[in-house]
């Protein structure tokens, strides 16, 4: 099975800072695969790469098995594209803007425009400078997805989409890929495109620091966990907890009141331990947060830097 | 609500750019319409002792410098009032500024990285681009031919016609010509500002080499590097077609479209 997108050592240099290190990305046919990082990691870099808009300082790319550059017009033609920051301006509606990319796009199947448009409850007459972003992104999103393109590379897709507008999206992907479409996406929070992505690339400076599932990610993320506990000692617990592997980061403080005490840590992949070592007291409160994405990135890159 | 349709057709870089510069287009013409309304029929009531004294009083250093030299015959005043001032003016602002749309400011406002992630190639759009250019100076050019050739009888210029056009060629040529420095300066950079500056600066320094060359006898080789002088130099509108003064312009012209359609497909375009 040919890669839909296949890069090898690519490499992106303005002067001396470098935006993109010796990415090996091999994106498989009818997947959707999601490029995770925060602001500035490469993400749309890499993208713009893809589509010819910028060209590689070294390495080589290939795109439904063509290099973008010698695969010209008729390779972007095959290709829907968001930009990262989509900006429109001018009086022209977003009904005459469609219709020029429709011509300078794949082919248009008739009506496929309004299907979309009123799938994304978006208002084609109105002139496209007066849009919300909201309102905007989903001009890029049907001119992407309107000639029904082999590929989809979507630069922060569902920037400024409510969360509704965000589900029929992704409802909008999982069809692309049942209809046998890749879909490269990029994002800069994790959970935006978990549900959607069957594999995930992490990005940070630049280089990949992580990839596999969305799944297998979460539990390599890091968790802060913050609970109040009855029945057991402040000393105990703090001793309990240090012998955690996972756990580190251990705050234990008695609470103000009777013999509760409060404790918060940072966990490291699997919660289950720590909870077990926990449930020596009574619970009284619980708390996990949402893998905060920098903070694994972060996570992630000291730990790849520490194994070089 | 009515259906979306596509059709396709030809040139569609240069049809949306028209569209959307339609209105634009219309105001420049309104513009230059005006400027020859204001100037031209006052010709009948210059042709007076007085005015002929008062040019003779003026230093010739100052004549020859605003080109006022011929300014008592029709084609010297629509010449020197119109074509190779506030015509010149307003026509090399209107090209050069359509030139820093289509390069940097299409560049700087991401229309043209959406256009470019379309089948669209960096060839087509500089060409496309250029040629949305080159026809709206023309259309310009085609508006000045027939509002001066409306005003001449009722403001007495006894313009040939031919020459007049001979001349309105000359003209759209040094707009172009400028409009072509800034598409180049726009392609290679990215950015409007370099555009208009480029495109103003050999508008400008092609003024100013003339007018000091007309000044010096020492300085007249300078007129061989001035656009204007290529355009005006041999007073197309009295004298008539001058071939090389019009292909330095055009093929002049035709090279800095090279130039920049080269540029652009050579580099990244720039977010």
């Amino acid at each position: 099975m040919t890669p839909v997108i296949e890069t090898r050592a690519l490499s992106k240099r303005y002067g001396s800072h470098t935006a993109l290190h010796d990415l090996d990305l091999v994106v498989d046919p009818g997947t959707v695969f999601g490029l995770v990082g925060p602001n500035g990691a490469g993400k749309t870099t890499t993208l713009r790469l893809l589509l010819d808009i910028i060209r590689p300082s070294s390495g080589t790319v290939r795109v439904l098995g063509t290099d973008p550059r010698a695969g010209g017009a008729a390779l972007r033609r095959r290709i829907g594209f968001v930009p990262g920051e989509l900006r429109l301006d001018g009086r022209i509606s977003g009904r005459a803007l469609l219709t020029h990319l429709a011509e300078i796009s794949g082919p248009v199947a008739p009506g496929a425009i309004d299907a979309l448009a009123e799938r994304l409850g978006l208002e084609l007459g109105r002139p496209v400078r007066t849009l919300s972003k909201g309102n905007k992104q989903k001009i890029g999103l049907v001119q992407a997805f309107m000639h029904r393109p082999p590929l989809l590379v979507l630069d922060e897709p569902t920037s400024g989409l409510d969360p509704l507008v965000q589900r029929e999206f992704l409802t909008m992907v999982r069809e692309a890929r049942d209809d046998g479409q890749t879909v490269l996406l990029s994002s800069h929070v994790l959970s935006e495109i978990q549900q959607a992505a069957d594999e995930v690339v992490v990005l940070a400076q630049g280089r990949i620091v992580a990839r596999g599932s969305v799944e297998s990610l979460r539990s390599a993320s890091v968790r802060r966990l913050r609970a109040v506990v009855v029945g057991a000692s402040a000393d105990a617990l703090t001793a309990a907890l240090e012998g955690v592997p996972s756990a580190t980061d251990i705050a234990v403080t008695p609470a103000p009141s009777a013999d509760a005490v409060h404790v918060a840590a940072t966990v490291r992949g699997e919660v289950d331990a720590v909870v077990r070592t926990l449930m020596t007291g009574r619970l009284l409160d619980l708390t996990v947060e949402e893998p905060d994405l920098e903070e694994s990135i972060l996570d992630l890159y000291t730990r790849t830097e520490a194994e070089r | 609500m009515t259906r979306v349709e596509v059709r396709r057709g030809p040139l569609p870089i240069t049809r949306r750019l028209l569209g959307e510069g339609f209105r634009g287009l219309i105001g420049w013409g309104l513009g230059l319409t005006a400027v020859a309304l204001l100037y031209l029929p006052l010709f009948p009531s210059m042709q007076t002792p007085e005015l002929q004294g008062l040019l003779d009083s003026l230093p010739p250093e100052l004549i020859r410098t605003l080109g006022y030299e011929n300014i008592t015959s029709g084609s010297g005043y629509a010449q020197s009032t119109f074509f190779g001032l506030m015509g010149f003016v307003l026509l090399t602002i209107a090209g050069v500024s359509w030139a820093g749309e289509v390069t940097g400011g299409a560049e700087e406002s991401g229309r043209l990285e959406l256009t470019l992630a379309h089948g669209v190639g960096r060839t087509q759009y500089a060409m496309e681009a250029a040629l949305a250019v080159l026809i709206k100076l023309c259309l310009l050019g085609a508006l000045a031919w027939a509002v001066v050739w409306a005003i001449d009888s009722p403001a007495q210029l006894e313009l040939d016609p031919g020459n007049l056009l001979a001349v309105v060629m000359s003209w759209v040529g040094l707009g172009l010509f400028s409009a072509t420095a800034g598409f180049a300066g726009g392609a290679l950079s990215g950015r409007r500002i370099v555009a208009v500056g480029a495109g103003a600066g050999v508008a400008v320094a092609g003024y100013a080499l003339q007018a000091v060359a007309n000044n010096s006898e020492d300085l007249e080789g300078l007129r061989a590097f001035s656009p204007y002088a290529w355009a005006f130099g041999e007073a197309p509108l009295a004298q008539g077609w001058d071939l090389p003064g019009l292909a330095a312009l055009w093929l002049g012209s035709a090279a800095l479209v090279a130039v920049g359609t080269v540029a652009l497909s050579r580099r990244d375009i720039l977010g």
